[in-house]
């Protein structure tokens, strides 16, 4: 089971203790935090999966600020924002911002679960695709090796055989001197160069 | 998933060959399944047979774009195979750049032009722009000029808008870039406008004469000859060879080979790479051993190492 590493900012902290009472399932690892500085020096100390924030909180860090160093910090984590005002200009402002959705206060836990769920299912097909792209970059680099050393091998034997060519083509070579210089052409086909 | 005959098969590759160059046969039946099956129901045809009559009778030219679409693999990622771009900052930029120092008025003069023969959605440009930003620093001392070409409109379309989803983005770009040369989005991440303004991006179907878009000094044609069937691919990497400047450099697929495909280009090998550059043409163009105009010499070429 893959858990979820989940990081909730809010100023008020009967809030966070419906987070904690809620998200205590086997599932999620929760940390809290009541201010956005100090969550900022979490997620520089941990990797979330999901960082839940208030939009609105006291202080200059609000929840914009958590998701704009949420974006720096942890660029593959997803944020989600909580609103107390219904406003939909913030929400869709967040959104466009790089959220991964909003929630409404009070919040509907049914609603979270289902966007855990979502996020969950997420990082599950994304760790598998990484994982076939890792298996497929083993196959493709080693192919590529050889492939490369073979391209270049080739490449200095067609040289040769020019070279054998014209040798071969010759007019003013003596029989001799042409055997001779064949069988360091020859010779020099066994050594590929380190 | 509608289930495609062998007959349907055999109609549509050859339509796809003709306006794309792309070579399908019988054993690709899940690719016509799985690519063209949602145009299907999305244009509302009964069949693939009559997909096929449709888009040959030309009579909707949208029909053959979204066949094009449907059908060219997209698939890319940010330096995907770190290998070329390696190359590119250590190897070829460098020496390029030496060269064209050596005179110092004509690398003002004379533009570094770089071709993404086949970028798809972008991120081989962005990866190139991003190896330019990084090496040279301050680009206003160069003249870049960096094209990105692809049959596919809407691969176009998303490399001139610069903007990734989360996983396009993910897959092969270290975080500190990430930050660094793109912008958060509701699109996911988009590219910042000074590594865009470096690109220039346009459809291009490689089957049709590309001479017009001038020479270049390093082409970037990964992972799409495989498509070819070989005589295609043949008559491609001639034309490639016709673009290429005599000091510049072709960089292929890291498992695409060019033996017996064009004997135009000789490979040269960095560290794990390997680029090719145009043969050297012979000091006396014409006078080939077979033409019986052998040249004198006592002494033999030096054997290469």
């Amino acid at each position: 089971m893959t858990r979820l590493r989940i990081l909730a900012v809010d100023d008020d902290p009967v809030t966070l203790a419906l987070f904690s009472k809620r998200l205590k399932a086997p599932e999620y690892l929760l940390d809290t935090e009541t201010d956005g500085n100090l969550a900022i020096e979490r997620m520089k100390q941990r990797c979330y999966d999901v960082i839940i924030t208030d939009l609105i909180m006291p202080g200059s860090i609000d929840g914009i600020a958590v998701l704009h160093a949420a974006k720096t910090i942890q660029p593959f984590a997803e944020v989600l924002l909580l609103t107390a005002h219904a406003s939909v200009e913030s929400a869709v402002e967040a959104m466009r911002q790089g959220a991964f959705d909003y929630l409404q206060k009070p919040i509907n836990f049914d609603e979270l679960f289902h966007l855990l769920d979502r996020i969950s299912d997420l990082k599950r097909l994304h760790q598998d695709s990484v994982e076939l792209r890792q298996a497929m970059d083993t196959t493709e680099r080693r192919a590529s090796e050889t492939i490369g050393r073979l391209e270049i091998e080739i490449s200095r034997m067609s040289d040769i055989l020019e070279k054998i060519k014209s040798c071969l083509l010759h007019d003013d070579t003596s029989a001799e001197e042409k055997v001779a210089q064949m069988t360091v052409l020859l010779n020099a086909c066994k050594d590929p160069p380190a | 998933m509608q289930k495609i005959t062998a007959e349907e098969i055999h109609q549509l590759a050859g339509y796809i060959r003709s306006i794309s160059g792309i070579s399908l046969n019988q054993s690709k039946a899940y690719l016509f399944e799985t690519r063209l099956g949602p145009l299907l129901a999305r244009e509302g045809l009964s069949s693939y047979g009559e997909l096929y009559r449709k888009a040959k009778s030309g009579s909707d030219k949208r029909l053959e774009n979204h066949i094009i679409d449907a059908i060219s693999t997209n698939e890319t990622l940010f330096f995907r195979d770190r290998g070329p771009f390696d190359l590119l900052q250590h190897k070829i930029l460098p020496d390029l750049l030496s060269r064209r120092n050596a005179n110092a008025s004509k690398i003002l003069s004379t533009p570094l032009r770089i071709w993404s023969a086949a970028c798809s959605t972008g991120q081989e440009v962005y990866s190139i722009a991003i190896v330019l930003k990084e090496l040279l620093g301050d680009l206003k001392n160069y003249k870049l000029k960096l094209l990105g070409t692809d049959i596919s409109d809407a691969a176009i379309a998303q490399a001139s808008r610069g903007c990734y989803s989360k996983f396009e983005i993910e897959r092969g770009l270290p975080r500190e870039k990430l930050v660094k040369y793109f912008t958060p989005q509701s699109c996911g991440w988009k590219v910042k406008d000074a590594l865009r303004a470096m690109a220039t991006f346009r459809r291009l179907n490689l089957m049709l004469p590309f001479a017009a878009l001038g020479k270049f000094d390093i082409i970037f044609c990964r992972n799409v000859a495989i498509y070819f069937d070989p005589n295609d691919r043949k008559k491609l990497f001639e034309r490639l060879a016709d673009v290429l400047v005599p000091d510049g450099c072709l960089i292929i697929g890291s498992t695409e080979s060019l033996t017996g495909v064009c004997n135009r280009f000789t490979p040269k090998r960095h560290l794990n790479s390997v680029y090719y550059q145009l043969k050297t043409p012979p000091a006396v163009p014409g006078q080939s051993k077979l033409t019986g105009n052998r040249p004198h010499r006592k002494s033999l070429p030096a054997i290469a190492k």
